[in-house]
């Protein structure tokens, strides 16, 4: 059940959010955790964080996935805090994967822009 | 399914590496093309030069600058008039073209001397215009003229005068795109925090990579002033000079190019911690996000869900109108890179238009990594394609429309595909929600088009007959 409901979350944030591509790994390591924290807290009835400049950036693509993932899929309106946050964790770890261990792109770890 | 070979390919077998097929339960782990690599020799590639990523597609958009290009005449007229980004000041960009005109005996005994005549020469007859760029381009860099030199003699005459220089000659990179890495970088380093200027709301943000084609950037404004905005820096739709030395005074970047212009937003956030959000302009769905996503970032969520309710009310009733006409069309997208995964969706699902092919000719990996994350199965992922890999491609996925820019436009028209211009658009602007019911009648009017389907006919042969289109007014 596990698995669909991170394939669901998966596929949504492989459709919709550019913030996974950004140009370095150090971008999208940042991007992934603070975006997702942010989802995972909107979904569990948690206060987001606002008060930094990249607190306010992430929960700008937070709150638009949380409010994505609440009319698309179901299970995500009905489900607990635990369940929801042990989804986007798996989903956290899928992304880094993705986009970072096992990317092929070449220019992920070069130290300029 | 591994990557695609084409039959046309067989003798530069390289070209496998940069085409893929998306299958099922594939992603880019396994399969992402080589981009932003040499063009294989062997293949007629579409890709422009460095010198024109920097000139045509950043610099010369900029509404009160000379754009002076230091080398001989043809780089400067085949930069020049052949994009579409007016302005709001009498289209100043695009009336002038500026070249130093270098012929050979500047070549072998140095064009310093005629640059700097060129630039003064430019300025005594313009006196109005106070900034200027200045471009090398491939034998002005090769006989080392050193144009920083120049132009520090000319700024230091002329104390009223501000210039950029952009040394990027069109052998430097592989495509555009390095063009677009020096202009970018050279900015930030040289020129970004050397002017201040009013700040009227407490909402402020750069509007980066969006270049006002057909008008793109002005729409947007309408948006942006509702909601009480200020856009410090249009990087570089409709824009300054100057304002782009005031990029560090803004709150937030908002990118939509991020191909052409994420470089700047990247070292913006570094050097002045200023956030980039990243959005997508083209489409109903897309376009409402990134308003909400600008409006969640500044707290004024209730304005922008206002704005977006009346976008709705006035454009989507259109819009469906197309989408009930283009359910179901097959498009192939091969124009520079963002615009695959820019697209791809939004005609997917705001039009009802299945997106079967898609090439770049300036991409980097990170672009196809977007795209195949976003696009369809069945469809093809191209680099740096070339026309013999067109036509194979059309035959194996049958396009109703292709978008793409005038040269490869005119060769599908001869095979009686139509072509939207992706490039400087038909009859723009795209972006936004009215900018998507442009693009939707355009393509709309290219796929119903009768005279494709007369062009095919040759009346000398009576046993073919005329075809009868219908087709229903807009």
């Amino acid at each position: 059940m596990l698995e669909d409901k991170l394939e669901d979350v998966f596929s949504y944030t492989e459709e919709r959010c550019l913030w996974q591509f950004f140009s370095r790994t150090w971008d999208r390591t940042e991007n992934i955790h603070g975006v997702v924290d942010q989802a995972t807290a909107l979904l569990t009835g948690k206060p987001p964080k606002r008060d930094t400049p990249m607190e306010r950036l992430h929960y700008a693509d937070g709150r638009t996935m949380a409010d994505d993932l609440r009319e698309r899929y179901p299970w995500v309106r009905e489900a607990g805090e635990e369940e929801i946050t042990q989804v986007m964790e798996s989903l956290k770890a899928r992304l880094l994967d993705t986009t970072i261990a096992r990317s092929t792109n070449r220019e992920l770890n070069h130290h300029l822009y | 399914m591994p990557m695609v070979l084409l039959e046309c390919d067989k003798d530069i077998p390289e070209r496998q590496k940069h085409i893929y097929l998306k299958a099922p339960d594939e992603d880019t782990r396994e399969y992402l093309p080589i981009a932003n690599a040499a063009t294989i020799p062997g293949t007629l590639s579409e890709r422009g030069c460095a010198f024109c990523g920097a000139k045509l597609v950043i610099g010369g958009v900029l509404k009160d600058t000379i754009q002076m290009i230091h080398g001989p005449l043809g780089c400067a007229y085949d930069t020049w008039h052949t994009k579409r980004y007016p302005t709001d000041n009498g289209h100043f960009n695009m009336k002038y073209v500026w070249s130093t005109d270098m012929k050979e005996s500047h070549i072998v005994f140095g064009g310093e001397k005629r640059l700097e005549q060129s630039m003064n020469e430019a300025f005594d007859e313009m006196p109005d215009i106070k900034r200027m760029i200045v471009y090398t381009t491939c034998p002005t860099a090769l006989i080392g003229d050193d144009i920083k030199a120049v132009a520090k003699k000319v700024m230091k005459e002329r104390p009223d005068v501000d210039i950029f220089t952009v040394e990027c000659p069109g052998f430097s990179g592989v495509s555009q795109s390095k063009g677009h890495h020096v202009l970018n970088i050279g900015w930030i380093n040289e020129k970004v925090e050397t002017l201040e200027k009013e700040i009227t709301s407490e909402y402020t943000m750069n509007f980066i990579g969006d270049f006002n084609i057909q008008g793109d950037t002005q729409l947007l404004q309408t948006y942006w002033d509702k909601l009480g905005i200020q856009v410090v820096a249009h990087f570089t739709g409709n824009g300054t000079y100057d304002d782009l030395r005031c990029m560090h005074q803004a709150k937030l970047n908002v990118v939509n190019c991020a191909r052409s212009s994420g470089y700047i937003a990247n070292e913006l956030k570094k050097r002045y911690g200023i956030p980039r959000l990243d959005i997508d302009s083209w489409g109903f769905s897309y376009m409402a996000e990134g308003i909400r996503k600008i409006c969640a970032f500044f707290g004024i969520e209730e304005r922008g869900e206002a704005l977006i309710a009346e976008e709705e009310a006035k454009w989507k009733p259109k819009l469906d109108w197309y989408k009930e006409r283009l359910q179901g069309k097959k498009m192939a997208i091969w124009t520079g890179g963002p615009r695959l995964w820019h697209w791809t969706k939004s005609v997917e699902d705001d039009l009802g238009i299945q997106v079967v092919a898609m090439s770049s000719k300036f991409g980097h990996e990170e672009d196809f990594e977007k795209v195949i994350a976003r696009g369809r199965e069945g469809t093809y992922y191209i680099d740096d394609g070339n026309e013999l890999e067109f036509f194979e491609i059309i035959d194996l996925v049958k396009p109703d429309v292709i978008f793409t820019g005038p040269r490869v436009g005119e060769l599908v028209k001869k095979l009686h595909i139509p072509y939207v211009n992706g490039h400087g658009y038909h009859n723009g602007p795209y972006m936004g929600f009215e900018g998507f019911v442009n693009l939707a009648r355009d393509t709309y009017n290219a796929v119903y088009n009768p005279l494709r389907h007369l062009a095919a006919v040759d009346i000398r042969d009576k046993a073919q007959s005329t075809p009868v289109i219908m087709r229903e007014a807009a």
